[in-house]
C-alpha cells in the first residue's frame, strides 16, 4: 500500500484529477450557477456523452489508428434506432440491441477493409466516413425521427441522487470500469494491447493481429453506437445533422479525452479512466468558458489550444517519466 | 510515345478522356460551353486545394487543417477589403501572408515537437476555425469590391474559359518544376520515403517540414482567396468541405500515404477525375448526397488499385532477383 501510493502521484491521471479539482474551485468562485443543480445536471449528461465517444476512439487509437467515421457510425446508429422505433415500433430493448449491432458492423466494415487492403486506416475511414453519412442522409431524406418512444427519452431526462446526476453518467462509468477489467485482467484485453503495442511480436507469440485490429474496429463502432444512443436520449430525437457535417463534430471530443487522459497515438498504451477524466476535464472547461461568457464562436478556438497543449505537455512528461503501467 | 504509356499518370488520363466522351455521348449537354464552364470553375479550386494537401502526402504527413487555412483567409481577406477598405492587391498580400503564418504554425509545431501532423493539424483546425467564426461571428461579408466580382466573372475572351482557371494553371506547372526541378521539392520526396536516410545525407527534417506547411498555408490561402471572387461574398463557412475532396485527388492520383510518391500531374488528373464525375451526377439528376457516397467509394477504389499495381510490381521484382 505504501509503494502504491507514490506511484499513483506521478501517474497522469492523478495530474488530470488535480486539474479538475483546480478548475471546479476556479469556475465555483469565478462564476455564478457553476454548482447550481441545472449546471451540474446538465455537465453530468454532456460528460456521459463525451466520455463515451472518446473511449470509442481510444480503442482505435490502440492499434495506432484512428477512426474518422466515429460520428457518421453514432449518426447512421442513431437514425437506424429512430427507424426501428418510431416506423417498425420495435419495442425499446430489441432496438438499441440493433443499434448496437449497427455500430458494431459498420466497424467492423472500417476494421476488415484496413487489415485487407493494409491501407492506413485515416483513408479508409475518410472514405467511409463519407460512405456511411451518403447513405444515412440519401436513405431518411435528411428527415429526423422525434416521436420516439416516451420510456427511452424519460431515461435521458431523468434525474438521480437528489436530482443531481443523469443516469446517463453512470452507463458511461459502468462502460469505464467493464473495459478497465477487460483490458487489463482478461486475457482478450491483453492480447488487443499487445497486438497494438508491437504487431511483429505479438503475431510471432501466436496472436492473430488481424483479428484483434478487426475487433478494436468492432468495439470502437459498438462504443460509437452507444454513445449515439446516448445522445439520442438526451436530446429526444434522431436527427441526421446531431453530430455535425458528416458527424465531424465528434472528431474534437474523440480525440482529446484520450490524447489528455494518455493514450498514445502511435498505439500500445491506453488509460481508461485517463480517458475519462479528460473528457470531464474538457467538458469542465468547456462548461466554465460558456459561464464565463466568452462567446460561443471562440469556445472552438480554446478547445483547440487545450488539445494543442495538451499534447506538448505530454510530449514534456515523457522526458520526465517512464512509461511503466501500460494500463491504468 | 512508349514512355508514356508507362507514366503513373497515363492510365488516369485515358479514364478522364473515356469517361468524357461516354457522358457527352448519353447527354450532349455535358459539352455545352456553360458545363464546361462550371466544371473548369471548379476544377480551378479544387486543384488548389488537392496540391494543398498533395504536398504535405509528400512527405508523408496529413493536413486537416487545409479547410480551416482556407477559411480564415477568405474571410480575412474579404473583411480586410470590406471593414477596413484596404485596397485588393494590398488585401490579397495580407491573406496569403496569413495562409503562409498558419502553414508555418502548422510546420514549426510539428518539426519542434515531434508530435505526428495530425494531431497538430486537427488542433490548429479548430484554432483556425474559433478565429474564423469568433471575428465574423458566423455573419458573411456581402461588400465585396466589384473589381474582385469582375475577375471571379471574367472569361478568356469570348470563349467559356473562366479566368479563374489561369492561376491554378501557373500555380499546378510552378509545383511540377518545384516536386521535379528543385533541390528542396527533392529533398521533401526523400524525407517523406524514409525519414532516417534524408537525415542521414544531410536533409534538414525540420526545414523540409516547415517549408512544406508553409506552401500548403499558401495554397490553401489562394484558394480561400479564389472562392471569394467565385461567390461574391466571403462567408465563414468556406472550407469547411475540402477535407474529402482534398484527399481525393492525390489518392486517386496515386499518392501513397506514407509519404515519397506524389505526382502534380496525376494530381491534376485526379482533381478532373473528380470533377466530371459529381457533374456527371448532376447531368444525370442523381441524388446530390450520393455524391458524398461516390466520393468516399472513389477514395477506396483508388487505394485498392494502387495497393494491386504495388503488390504487382513487388512480385515482378522478386522474380528478377530470383534469376
Amino acid at each position: 500500500m505504501n509503494k502504491k501510493i507514490p506511484n499513483f502521484i506521478f501517474t497522469n491521471q492523478f495530474g488530470l484529477l488535480c486539474l479538475v479539482l483546480i478548475f471546479i474551485v476556479i469556475f465555483s468562485t469565478v462564476t455564478d450557477g457553476f454548482t447550481s443543480r441545472f449546471n451540474i445536471f446538465a455537465l453530468s449528461r454532456v460528460i456521459a456523452i463525451d466520455i463515451m465517444i472518446g473511449l470509442a476512439m481510444m480503442v482505435v487509437i490502440l492499434t495506432g489508428g484512428l477512426n474518422l467515421a466515429l460520428g457518421a457510425i453514432g449518426v447512421c446508429a442513431a437514425m437506424f434506432g429512430g427507424w426501428c422505433m418510431e416506423v417498425l415500433e420495435i419495442p425499446i430493448i430489441p432496438s438499441i440491441l440493433l443499434m448496437l449491432g449497427m455500430g458494431s458492423f459498420l466497424g467492423w466494415i472500417n476494421g476488415f477493409i484496413t487489415v485487407k487492403t493494409g491501407v492506413h486506416s485515416f483513408i479508409v475511414t475518410l472514405a467511409t466516413m463519407s460512405i456511411y453519412f451518403g447513405f444515412m442522409t440519401m436513405l431518411t431524406e435528411a428527415e429526423a425521427f422525434r416521436r420516439l418512444p416516451e420510456l427511452f427519452t424519460d431515461f435521458g431526462s431523468a434525474k438521480l441522487f437528489n436530482k443531481y446526476i443523469s443516469p446517463l453518467l453512470l452507463v458511461s462509468v459502468a462502460t469505464c470500469f467493464v473495459l478497465f477489467y477487460v483490458f487489463r485482467f482478461t486475457d482478450i484485453g491483453r492480447k488487443l494491447i499487445a497486438a497494438g503495442a508491437n504487431p511483429e511480436a505479438a503475431e510471432l507469440s501466436g496472436i492473430s493481429v488481424n483479428r484483434m485490429f478487426i475487433y478494436c474496429h468492432v468495439l470502437s463502432g459498438f462504443l460509437g453506437a452507444l454513445a449515439a444512443i446516448l445522445l439520442t436520449t438526451r436530446i429526444g430525437a434522431a436527427i441526421p445533422s446531431m453530430a455535425g457535417q458528416l458527424g465531424m463534430d465528434w472528431l474534437l471530443p474523440a480525440f482529446l479525452a484520450p490524447v489528455i487522459g494518455g493514450t498514445l497515438l502511435s498505439g500500445g498504451k491506453l488509460s481508461v479512466f485517463g480517458t475519462m477524466l479528460g473528457a470531464v476535464l474538457v467538458t469542465l472547461l468547456t462548461n466554465g468558458l460558456y459561464l464565463l461568457d466568452v462567446g460561443e464562436f471562440w469556445i472552438r478556438f480554446f478547445l483547440g489550444i487545450i488539445l494543442l497543449m495538451a499534447v506538448l505537455l505530454d510530449r514534456t512528461r515523457e522526458y520526465f517519466t517512464l512509461r511503466k503501467v501500460i494500463v491504468s | 510515345m512508349a514512355t508514356l504509356f508507362k507514366k503513373d499518370w497515363f492510365g488516369l488520363l485515358i479514364v478522364v478522356v473515356v469517361s468524357g466522351l461516354a457522358i457527352a455521348a448519353v447527354k450532349p449537354a455535358f459539352l455545352s460551353s456553360f458545363n464546361l464552364y462550371v466544371l473548369m470553375v471548379s476544377t480551378s479550386y479544387m486543384l488548389i486545394i488537392a496540391l494543398a494537401q498533395m504536398i504535405i502526402i509528400a512527405i508523408g504527413q496529413m493536413n486537416l487543417s487545409v479547410g480551416a487555412i482556407g477559411g480564415l483567409v477568405a474571410i480575412s481577406f474579404s473583411g480586410l477589403m470590406e471593414v477596413h477598405q484596404i485596397s485588393v492587391p494590398v488585401a490579397v498580400l495580407i491573406s496569403l501572408v496569413i495562409g503562409m503564418t498558419c502553414g508555418f504554425l502548422n510546420g514549426y509545431i510539428t518539426a519542434k515537437s515531434g508530435i505526428s501532423a495530425f494531431i497538430i493539424t486537427l488542433a490548429t483546425l479548430y484554432i483556425f476555425k474559433g478565429i474564423n467564426l469568433g471575428i465574423t461571428e458566423a455573419e458573411p461579408f456581402y461588400n465585396i469590391p466589384e473589381t474582385v466580382k469582375n475577375f471571379g466573372n471574367a472569361k478568356l475572351g469570348n470563349t467559356p474559359i473562366p479566368f479563374l482557371i489561369v492561376i491554378p494553371i501557373i500555380i499546378t506547372f510552378l509545383m511540377w518544376v518545384f516536386m521535379n526541378r528543385t533541390e528542396t521539392g527533392r529533398h521533401m520526396l526523400a524525407y517523406g520515403n524514409s525519414v532516417q536516410s534524408a537525415e542521414l545525407i544531410g536533409i534538414s527534417s525540420s526545414k523540409v517540414v516547415i517549408t512544406a506547411h508553409v506552401i500548403s498555408g499558401f495554397l490553401a490561402a489562394t484558394a480561400g482567396i479564389l472562392v471569394v471572387c467565385r461567390l461574391q461574398l466571403g462567408t465563414p463557412n468556406i472550407g469547411d468541405s475540402w477535407l474529402l475532396p482534398s484527399f481525393a485527388a492525390p489518392v486517386i492520383g496515386g499518392a501513397i500515404l506514407a509519404g515519397g510518391k506524389v505526382d502534380v500531374i496525376a494530381t491534376a488528373l485526379g482533381v478532373l477525375i473528380v470533377v466530371i464525375i459529381s457533374q456527371a451526377l448532376v447531368i444525370f439528376k442523381i441524388d446530390p448526397f450520393f455524391v458524398q457516397i461516390f466520393l468516399g467509394v472513389m477514395i477506396l477504389l483508388a487505394v485498392l488499385v494502387n495497393r494491386y499495381r504495388e503488390y504487382k510490381q513487388e512480385a515482378l521484382r522478386k522474380i528478377f532477383n530470383s534469376e
